[in-house]
């Protein structure tokens, strides 16, 4: 029973990170209509960048996300203005493909530069734990989880008590009448493409202290995100925030009780059956509710 | 009365063809113009080249005699178009204060936009009544007065309406129709595209027929309505 406690509650920790980056992508396809599969190389990107830091200068991981996440930011402007804004017509088709080919040559590029050994980056709260009844937490998790508190009560700030996050919402409810009311929709569209990628280089910090990682390592996470915003309902930030938190506590709790080896397959099976029950995934359009 | 728009020779389509043919139409400053016509007649189409969403391929598109043809959509905003769509254009899980005002959202004088909301509210008063309802909550005639109260949060100077009664009961349609010709009366020029043309010509102060792309007769709208002709071909019973 303490073993289940225990994986309950290190899924919600670890939940809250993958609540981050998924928070991204679903913003991203909210407001560009876009699929990023290229969200999960991005991610490790962000972990990359702050592995570089680390190594070299010894800046504390989450001490680099004040250089790393505007970097981002502004490469994710660049990115959407070179790449997908061209994107005129079947934007969700061809996006699949111009992200997938992003996604490969930011593989590539980290291939060059880091070889495809695995790295990870170490502090001392990626070991130290304290107790909490009859188990222990690393102190990684807890940062973690409050960092991924943090940045996403600003995105949920920006959005609701903003001028221009009320844009970022308008946009992702309807494209065209928020052109109408004069909302600069490729502005926005820019924007939320930073917000996306700051918010995979702060998921990207947690993923490189608690996991090893090499450029291919964005095939799994991209799989994972894309199951967590399908199950949250696309487009929904509120849906891929508790997707999140509900698929990687029955995942971790799967490891304790069976076996470490159906916990992958689980997260699958659940994304399988909510969407045979639920198709729009758990607060997806038939409600129109997607924020 | 003076030009306020005017269309020469506009010619317009989508990937497939073209679909406004040389339409040639002014609008008159204070004018209430509504344009009716069957399905395909191109009326939509020459809406969205009006309001910058579709580029003409040839012609011109002049407003207070300035070319806005290659403007765009919020440029033209800018210049006091404002278009009122066919579909439902709320954001539904915004409240209706929230819709409303966003109508401003190219206002930076805070205090104008202030101005402006309570005036909104004055003269639609479901938008103070209803305000912290969310637009999804509303019924199709209620939301298509606050798209209304929203436009007019611009101030425009030509505010353009698409099909405004479709979907709507005949009780709700006549709701809608008497607020048009309201905002007509309080000096708004109006852009009225309407399938229903009994209801369309019988506010309008101009009236057009469209048909394949171009424009068939036009002239004040109860005589547009009256035409024999033109009544048994394109508006039947309506």
């Amino acid at each position: 029973m303490i073993l289940v406690l225990e994986a309950a509650v290190l899924g919600v920790l670890t939940g809250g990170v993958y609540a981050l980056m998924a928070s991204g992508l679903t913003l991203i396809f909210g407001v560009m209509r876009i699929i990023n599969v290229g969200h999960g190389a991005l991610v490790v990107l962000g972990a990359y960048l702050s592995f570089v830091l680390w190594r070299n200068l010894n800046i504390d991981p989450f001490v680099s996300l004040v250089v790393t996440m505007p970097v981002m930011f502004v490469l994710g402007v660049i990115l959407q203005v070179v790449f997908i804004r061209p994107l005129k017509a079947d934007r969700e088709a061809l996006s699949v493909l111009v992200t997938y080919a992003l996604a490969l040559g930011i593989e590539g590029l980290l291939g060059f530069f880091f070889t495809s050994n695995y790295v990870q980056i170490t502090a001392w709260y990626d070991t130290a734990s304290f107790p909490i009844g009859n188990f222990r937490i690393t102190y990684v998790y807890i940062y973690g989880f409050l960092l991924c508190l943090a940045i996403l009560g600003a995105i949920f700030l920006m959005l609701y008590r903003t001028t221009f996050g009320g844009a970022i919402r308008a946009t992702m409810l309807n494209r065209t009448a928020a052109q109408l009311v004069g909302i600069d929709v490729d502005r926005v569209s820019a924007v939320a493409f930073g917000i996306g990628m700051a918010t995979a280089a702060a998921g990207g910090v947690v993923f490189g202290i608690t996991n090893t990682f090499n450029p291919g390592s964005h095939y799994d996470l991209i799989s994972r995100l894309l199951t967590i915003i399908v199950l949250g309902g696309l487009g929904s930030l509120r849906g891929a925030i508790i997707a999140a938190l509900i698929m990687l506590v029955i995942e971790d709790i799967t490891a304790v009780l069976i076996s470490p080896v159906w916990a992958d397959f689980v997260f699958f099976v659940v994304l399988v059956v909510v969407l045979l029950v639920r198709p729009q995934g758990l607060f997806g359009l038939r409600v129109r509710e997607r924020l | 009365m003076a030009a306020l728009l005017e269309l020469e020779g506009l010619v317009a389509g989508y990937g497939g063809g073209d679909i406004l043919l040389g339409i040639d139409l002014t609008v008159e400053e204070g004018s209430l113009t509504c344009i009716v016509g069957p399905n395909g007649a191109g009326k939509s189409t020459l809406l969205r080249v009006v309001s910058g969403l579709l580029k003409p391929t040839r012609g011109s598109v002049r407003f207070r005699r300035e070319s806005i043809a290659a403007l765009s959509p919020r440029a033209i905003l800018n210049r006091g178009i404002v278009q009122v769509p066919q579909e439902r254009s709320l954001f539904p899980t915004m409240t209706v204060w929230e819709n409303v005002r966003l109508g401003a959202y190219t206002v930076r004088d805070r205090g104008l936009v202030e101005r402006r909301l309570a005036a909104v509210g004055e003269t639609f008063p479901i938008v103070k009544e209803r305000r912290n309802e969310l637009a999804a909550s509303l019924s199709g005639g209620q939301q298509k007065i606050v798209e209304f109260a929203r436009a007019l949060m611009l101030d425009p100077t030509l505010l353009i309406l698409d099909e405004p009664s479709m979907g709507l009961d005949p009780k709700t349609r006549t709701t809608v129709f008497n607020t048009i010709r309201s905002m007509n009366d309080a000096g708004h020029t109006l852009l009225l595209v309407e399938q229903n043309a009994r209801s369309g010509l019988g506010i309008a102060t101009h009236g057009v027929v469209m048909e394949s792309g171009r424009v068939r007769l036009q002239g004040p709208g109860p005589e547009v309505l009256s035409n024999p002709e033109i009544g048994r071909l394109y508006l039947g019973a309506a």
